[in-house]
């Protein structure tokens, strides 16, 4: 049986969190380290945007300078999130040696997701990789992941699990489409979430699932892991990333060239009204969402805006995904010819396309950008 | 830059035995070099000696659709194997190596605003940075390059399909 080391931290400042992540990943590319799993919290609370995602247009820069919130920049994709107390984070940093290069993501965050899956499933939680890279139960997100990988051959898996959130927090940090927060803003981001207090029914402490989640990856990937500290030369080298990256303002607010763009479109069909509002970067539909009032069930919109995500937004290349996705729900999507279906996405793809230049809202990782939902 | 008339595609035919479809053959043209384990490929134009850089559409099919992009700044030394820049598709993040030493002549403005024209055009639109190579004739030695071709996207296909890339 191998050996992994574990280490276990609790309300790090993003900077170090972050760079710690990196740091350990590059030093396990080079051997230099062990293979790593960090279970671990942020301070509450910090707002971490995507690898590539532009600040200015994700995060409450001003809410977040004004309540001590931390901002920062991950070395993984995706969307902004928020991390604090009650988001616990999950680190694996092995060499990518084993791993061959072009193993495709999906794959990758399947295999690697497989130890908190497992953890979730003994805390009576399903949850199940499905779609695009997150992990759902019943169609809502209970964790994001990311992949990055290392120059110097280091893998580094990052989730953010929902142990609990405090959504108004949320609403407030990152930047979202709502004029105010009430209520109904609230359950509609909460429609498309779920954390492990709320499917447990309990209030369960971090502590609990964190050790349930080591249990999961010992158990997964057939390690022995032994509970041990950062070492003296790796907090010099996290220190020394902390100074030289993650405590700038080069890598903090740097933006790319892609432009950010939402659109919408509403159609009225025979089978009730089509609300379809996309967000994209570039040609890519960074998330679709599904409103109106025809019927189909949460779990079949989720499978569309799912299937949709960080997906090209060529006519051709939807029309494939909306087939596959009919064919798994052909019953319940009878009534809704694909080609409908295709021609309001395609619509809200072309508006957005038709808005590039101009101040668009984006969008949290959690966060939808229009209002209720079918 | 439009490299397409430069380039006599030839089409890799995928042995009967594999289950892909139609849309899954690859475009692998004879006359470039590949990096075997990262997937770029590298073609040395004849009238000007730069090497041209840009993502195979094997390491595309595994990569997925691209939506960022950062390229190295021209004028930048570089050696064969070393991060130069980086890519995020799917909410990966990874990094692209140089296949050649040489200094950056030039990069791809329009995929940094327009990542997806990698995937739609790899071998021509799509390409991402040029290079005036420092140590070409020992380092294409290291590349996949004419009937060496066929043998090792076997390699790769069949590779992929144990990983379950072609659903």
């Amino acid at each position: 049986m191998k050996n992994w080391r574990l280490i276990t931290d609790d309300g790090v400042s993003a900077s170090f969190g972050l760079a710690a992540d990196e740091a350990i990943a590059s030093r396990v590319g080079k051997g230099l380290s062990p293979p790593t799993l960090r279970l671990y919290t942020y301070r509450s609370h910090c707002a971490l945007v995507g690898r590539f995602q532009n600040l200015d247009q994700e995060i409450q820069l001003g809410y977040c300078l004004q309540n001590d919130v931390q901002i920062n920049r991950r070395p993984t994709g995706g969307g902004a999130i928020i991390m604090g107390g009650d988001q616990l984070g999950v680190a694996l940093m092995i060499p990518a040696q084993g791993e061959n290069t072009h193993s495709s993501t999906r794959e990758l965050m399947s295999r690697f997701s497989a130890g908190l899956v497992a953890a979730l499933n003994e805390l009576g939680i399903t949850a199940a990789f499905q779609r695009k890279n997150d992990l759902e139960v019943n169609g809502k997100k209970i964790a994001g992941l990311g992949i990055y990988r290392d120059p110097s051959g280091g893998l580094l898996f990052h989730a953010s699990l929902l142990v609990d959130l405090d959504i108004a927090q949320m609403l407030r940090i990152l930047i979202t489409p709502f004029e105010k927060i009430s209520d109904k803003e609230i359950d509609t981001v909460a429609n498309r979430i779920t954390t492990v207090r709320k499917e447990t029914g309990g209030q369960i402490l971090l502590n609990e699932v964190r050790q349930q989640i080591a249990s999961g990856y010992a158990e997964v990937f057939e390690v022995y892991l032994e509970h041990q500290d950062f070492s003296h030369d790796e907090r010099l080298e996290i220190a020394r990333l902390e100074h030289e990256k993650y405590l700038t303002n080069n890598w903090i607010f740097q933006t790319t060239e892609v432009p950010d763009k939402i659109g919408l479109a509403r159609k009225k069909t025979p089978a009730g009204l089509f609300d379809i509002r996309v967000a994209m970067a570039g040609r890519i539909i960074k998330a679709i969402y599904l409103c109106g009032d025809f019927f189909i069930s949460e779990n079949t919109v989720a499978d569309i805006e799912a299937g949709l995500k960080w997906h090209a937004s060529e006519p051709a290349e939807i029309e494939k995904t909306l087939h596959i996705i009919y064919q798994k729900h052909a019953t319940e999507l009878d009534g809704i010819p694909l080609q409908t279906m295709k021609s309001v996405i395609q619509a809200a793809v072309e508006n957005a396309s038709a808005q590039e230049g101009q101040e668009i809202q984006p969008y949290g990782c959690f966060v939808a950008p229009g209002g209720g939902y079918a | 830059m439009n490299t397409e008339t430069e380039v006599s595609v030839s089409i890799y035919i995928l042995p009967e035995r594999q289950t892909m479809q139609p849309h899954q053959s690859f475009h692998l043209p004879e006359e470039l070099y590949y990096e075997p384990t990262h997937h770029l490929w590298a073609k040395k134009e004849a009238e000007t000696g730069r090497i041209i850089v840009g993502i195979d559409t094997l390491g595309l099919h595994a990569i997925g659709d691209l939506a960022f992009l950062a390229l190295p700044e021209v004028g930048a030394a570089v050696k064969k194997g070393e991060a130069i820049g980086t890519l995020e598709a799917a909410k990966m993040t990874s990094e692209l190596r140089t296949p050649v030493s040489g200094i950056v002549i030039g990069r791809n403005d329009k995929v940094l605003k327009d990542p997806y024209l990698v995937n739609q055009k790899p071998y021509t639109d799509g390409w991402l940075f040029s290079i005036d190579p420092t140590e070409w004739e020992s380092e294409k030695s290291q590349l996949v390059s004419g009937t060496a071709i066929q043998p090792w996207a076997d390699g790769e296909i069949k590779r992929y399909q144990e990983q379950g890339l072609f659903e």
